[in-house]
């Protein structure tokens, strides 16, 4: 059985991985290089507390791998597990945060509620007045990105997959049971293609005649020059979408979660500077003297109905695996790249049926 | 270390003040920055690098290579070659503990090597995952640079919107000039500069202009600064920003931080990038010892704040640049051991050479520095000859007695604002690296941007002038300003510098020019 991988992002590098561990003949197939896409420009917030229940057993799987894996490839992700925070500033969003914590905890996520003064126990420098409520987990962290896809693309060449950077799918034809794919004026035969190009999961797609319309999101982030060890926990304000925590470099990094685009496009604004700026000082009120040494931009993708997209699809062979959705594809892919490995080895899997394409 | 007096330039010092340096007073004058001062009181290490913790002291002195950064009155990593002193002002060092002079964490730098070759941390201790778990909290803990912040800084913040017809970046001669010749014929122009004087790199040229007789060769570069400056403050349809510091573009919106208190956001219709250029640096063992300079950030200490860098030095390449420098030092009382060139030649011009030599200062053709040594700052220096294949030649090391090292190779053009508007850049070494394919009339592949000065291709500041001029012009022009008188001025502006580069200096830089032009031409 020989696979393609579009995409050597975290989700495609894990399935690479899990398929190629299993003994199967992987190529990776990846438009410009290793981090490129948003597994390299993320903010490496995982946490099982997130807000929807389909994809919360796959979180818990996850922070299970990320304590696995960087044995079994010989690669520290630089994982710091050190709690993660959420913040709400209306009434309205502290109802939800209460909705989403019990619905966590039935699920078997260790989260609570706590008051904005209790959060000074993990940030002594955090500004009380700038939260209604806050829940917290502390099975959760901040992971490095970059090791991440280092680690896993290692772990791939080690059980023998190939990795193509540089080589951008241009096109993918169906001849009978066979898929054919063309980069780089050369063409491969395979007997599925993997899907797992992020934000540009679309345009594949109708490279085959699928009509995906997975949402297209833009996220915004920066980092500030490097100090100490300041904040350990990940921050997350559900009301205006800002996050902040500290990266193993020590710069202060946080963004706004994304917004919905017609095209792809990775510009920075001034807008989301300013409105970025303005929170976190509310939020830590010390950052105000910090210098922005960095910004940046990165886009992914999202299921019409916010869940992934994953499983087999009317084409023979070509398989979706995208629109993990916002600011949670980092803690889901290494699960679902492990179970979607196995739905290609065996043909099915029941665990990930819920994320099959042909619901939408 | 200060200087009392000084043939060419009188300087004036402000009044005297106290400044706290790791709690110990330290005395400094207003109007110098905080790295001046401390120089001046005999500190060397200003800083720990942020692994191995090396020691790092001065450097560029114009805020771009980060080695000054430190605590300053609670807030981290800041830049104290570009932050002036205030009375009772509280600087702590970095990433050192106690202080960046007494590291113990020094330790590093001798066996790093040893447990983590090249450095890298992601491939060791990764089994078992407790070792590899309390292993990356130690790492965790040694992370990170500056001093987390004590306070929050005592400023209101404000964000001030304007419009401009252009703005233009950076107030070197190439800048002033640009601004001029648009105000000239009636743009409104706004004209960003981080430092608190206008001029760039001229004012701390001391000597007389090199150049051609009409280009104002024979005045002092300081002079030429502030005859532009008058010229520019006849218009009042210019807005001048003085310690602004750009940091972006977005789109042809030019942001800039302006005080270290205000976003200034100036919606521009043309945009003129003057931001000069980085000194470069030499590949040598223990090139990042304090002692180690680069030639503007030794002519900052004395030729604007009459602090002596040393006792004596030795200078790396024979260009114009290294060869005024070592003047400028013995004006200023300073030895100068000797000069170094790689070359099998001297660089700059002869008239430059012949009074060094006067004055006892041995140049070295053909000769590299191979290393610096001293423990926390230079204590002397080896060099030796090189061979045709550019090799060192076996026996000819040599000791140089110096207590410090001016490196005066060459800049690069200081280009980051041409990539945040994706112009087209090409690789051209004649022009000193990365510079922006552009049009006859300087504008380059994103319409409406142009460059001026160095940042478009190393030059001098009489090209800067006239490239400036041409830019000015052009953008006013394109802009419906000026008339038929501005386009006669354009022709004869695009003339002048096409005769001033067809001299035997200007070879090279023709050379380089014709790899870079953009034919897309905008016609008038
Ligand atoms: C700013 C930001 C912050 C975020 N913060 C978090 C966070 O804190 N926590 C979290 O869990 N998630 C976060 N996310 C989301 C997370 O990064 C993404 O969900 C995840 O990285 C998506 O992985 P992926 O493999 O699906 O896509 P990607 O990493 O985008 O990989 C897709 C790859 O496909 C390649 N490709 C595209 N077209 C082709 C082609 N034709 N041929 C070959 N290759 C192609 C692309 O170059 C790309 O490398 C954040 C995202 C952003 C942008
Ligand atoms: C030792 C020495 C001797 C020299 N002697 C001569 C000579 O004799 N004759 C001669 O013709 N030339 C001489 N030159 C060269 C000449 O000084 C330069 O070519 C000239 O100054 C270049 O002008 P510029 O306007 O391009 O840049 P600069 O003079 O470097 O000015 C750039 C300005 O932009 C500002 N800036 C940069 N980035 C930003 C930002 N992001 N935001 C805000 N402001 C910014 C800088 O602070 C600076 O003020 C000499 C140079 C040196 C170093
Ligand atoms: S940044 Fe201050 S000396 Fe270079």
């Amino acid at each position: 059985m020989k696979v393609a991988i579009i995409g050597a992002g975290v989700m495609g590098l894990s399935t690479a991985y899990y398929l190629s561990k299993s003994g199967i003949d992987v190529t990776v197939f990846e438009q410009k290089y290793l981090l490129y896409g948003a597994s390299g420009r993320n903010s490496g917030g995982i946490t099982p507390m997130i807000d929807r229940e389909e994809l919360i057993p796959f979180a818990l799987e996850s922070m299970k791998l990320y304590d696995t894996l960087p044995s079994e490839v010989d690669f520290n992700f630089l994982l710091r597990k050190e709690g993660y925070v959420k913040l709400a500033s209306s009434e309205r969003d502290a109802e939800t945060l209460k909705e989403e914590v019990w619905m966590q905890n039935r699920f078997g996520v260790s989260s609570r509620i706590m008051t904005p003064e209790d959060v000074r126990d993990f940030i002594p420098d955090f500004n009380p007045d700038s939260a209604v409520l806050a829940s917290y987990c502390r099975e959760s962290g901040v992971i490095f990105p970059w090791p991440v896809v280092w680690g896993l693309a290692k772990g791939c060449r080690k059980h023998g997959a190939e990795i193509k950077t540089q080589s951008r799918v241009e096109r993918i034809e169906t001849n009978g049971s066979k898929l054919i794919v063309y980069s780089n004026g050369e063409k491969y035969r395979f007997d599925f293609v993997v899907n797992s190009a992020g934000a540009w999961s679309n345009e594949i797609s109708k490279m085959v005649g699928i009509e995906l319309s997975n949402r297209i999101i833009k996220e915004e982030v920066c980092v500030t020059e490097s100090i100490k060890p300041y904040i350990n926990p990940y921050i997350y304000d559900i009301s205006s979408g800002v996050y902040v925590t500290q990266t193993a470099r020590g710069e202060i990094i946080g963004g706004i979660t994304g917004m919905e685009v017609d095209k792809i496009d990775t510009s920075s604004t001034i807008e989301f500077a300013i409105r970025y700026a303005k929170r976190v000082v509310q939020i830590i009120p010390k950052l105000k003297g910090l210098a922005m040494l960095r910004q940046w931009a990165g886009v992914y993708d999202e299921g019409r109905d916010g869940l992934p997209v994953i499983g087999f699809t009317e084409v023979e062979g070509f398989v979706q695996a995208n629109g993990l959705g916002k600011h949670r594809g980092m803690v889901i892919a290494p699960a679902l790249g492990k179970e979607l490995a196995r739905l290609i080895e065996k043909g099915e899997n029941p665990s990930i049926k819920k994320f099959n394409p042909e619901r939408l | 270390m200060r200087l009392e007096s000084h043939p060419i330039v009188d300087f004036k010092r402000g009044k005297e003040v106290t400044i706290y340096f790791n709690g110990q007073p330290v005395k400094a004058y207003e109007g110098e920055t905080i790295a001046a001062a401390l120089y001046a009181a005999g500190v060397r290490v200003f800083s720990r690098s942020f692994r191995f913790h090396r020691p790092r002291g001065f450097f560029c002195a114009i805020g771009k290579c980060s080695q000054c950064m430190m605590e300053v009155d609670g807030v981290p990593n800041i830049r104290t070659c570009k932050v002036y002193v205030r009375d009772g002002m509280q600087i702590r060092t970095q990433n050192a503990k106690p202080d960046a002079e007494n590291d113990y964490f020094a330790i590093i730098d001798k066996l790093i090597d040893r447990f983590f070759p090249h450095g890298s941390h992601y491939k060791k201790f990764n089994s078992p995952r407790l070792l590899r778990e309390f292993m990356t909290k130690q790492m965790r803990k040694m992370a990170g640079f500056g001093n987390v912040p004590r306070n929050v800084p005592d400023v209101n913040t404000e964000y001030e919107v304007m419009e401009a017809d252009v703005a233009v970046i950076g107030g070197g001669p190439g800048g002033l000039s640009a601004a001029i010749h648009a105000a000239k014929y009636g743009a409104k122009v706004v004209l960003l500069d981080e430092n608190n004087y206008l001029g760039g790199q001229l004012i701390k040229q001391t000597h007389r202009f090199f150049g051609s007789g009409r280009h104002k060769a024979g005045t002092r570069g300081i002079r030429i600064a502030e005859i532009l400056e008058e010229e520019l403050m006849q218009y009042d349809n210019v807005d001048i920003r003085k310690e602004t510091k750009v940091f972006g573009i977005y789109g042809m919106d030019v942001a800039g931080v302006q005080n270290n208190s205000k976003l200034l956001r100036v919606k521009a219709r043309k945009i003129v990038i003057a931001t000069g250029a980085y000194e470069r640096t030499l590949i040598f063992e223990n090139n990042d010892l304090p002692g180690v300079y680069g030639a503007g950030g030794v002519q900052t200490l004395m030729n604007v704040f009459g602090i002596k860098p040393g006792n004596k030095g030795l200078i790396v390449g024979s260009g114009n640049v290294g060869l005024i420098l070592t003047y400028q030092l013995l004006q200023a009382g300073v030895d100068v051991a000797a000069i170094v060139e790689a070359m099998p030649r001297i660089g700059g011009y002869f008239v430059h050479a012949a009074k060094v030599r006067r004055l006892g200062v041995p140049i070295y053709t053909r000769h590299t520095i191979v290393k610096a040594f001293g423990e926390k700052k230079v204590e002397g220096a080896v060099i030796a000859q090189l061979d045709e294949r550019w090799n060192v030649v076996e026996g000819s090391e040599r000791e140089i007695e110096c207590d410090f090292i001016c490196v005066a190779v060459g800049l690069s053009p200081a280009h980051e604002l041409l990539y945040h508007v994706g112009a087209e850049m090409k690789f051209v070494p004649e022009l000193g690296g990365m510079v922006p394919l552009r049009t006859r009339f300087n504008e380059t592949s994103v319409k409406g941007v142009y460059v001026a000065g160095d940042v478009a291709g190393i030059e001098e500041a009489t090209a800067a002038i006239m490239e400036g001029r041409i830019a000015g012009i052009h953008s006013a022009i394109t802009l419906g300003y000026g008339g038929d008188e501005a386009k006669k001025e354009l022709d004869e502006a695009v003339k002048d510098l096409e005769e001033f580069r067809a001299g035997p200096f200007g070879e090279r830089i023709v050379c380089g020019l014709e790899k870079c032009v953009l034919e897309s031409e905008v016609m008038l």
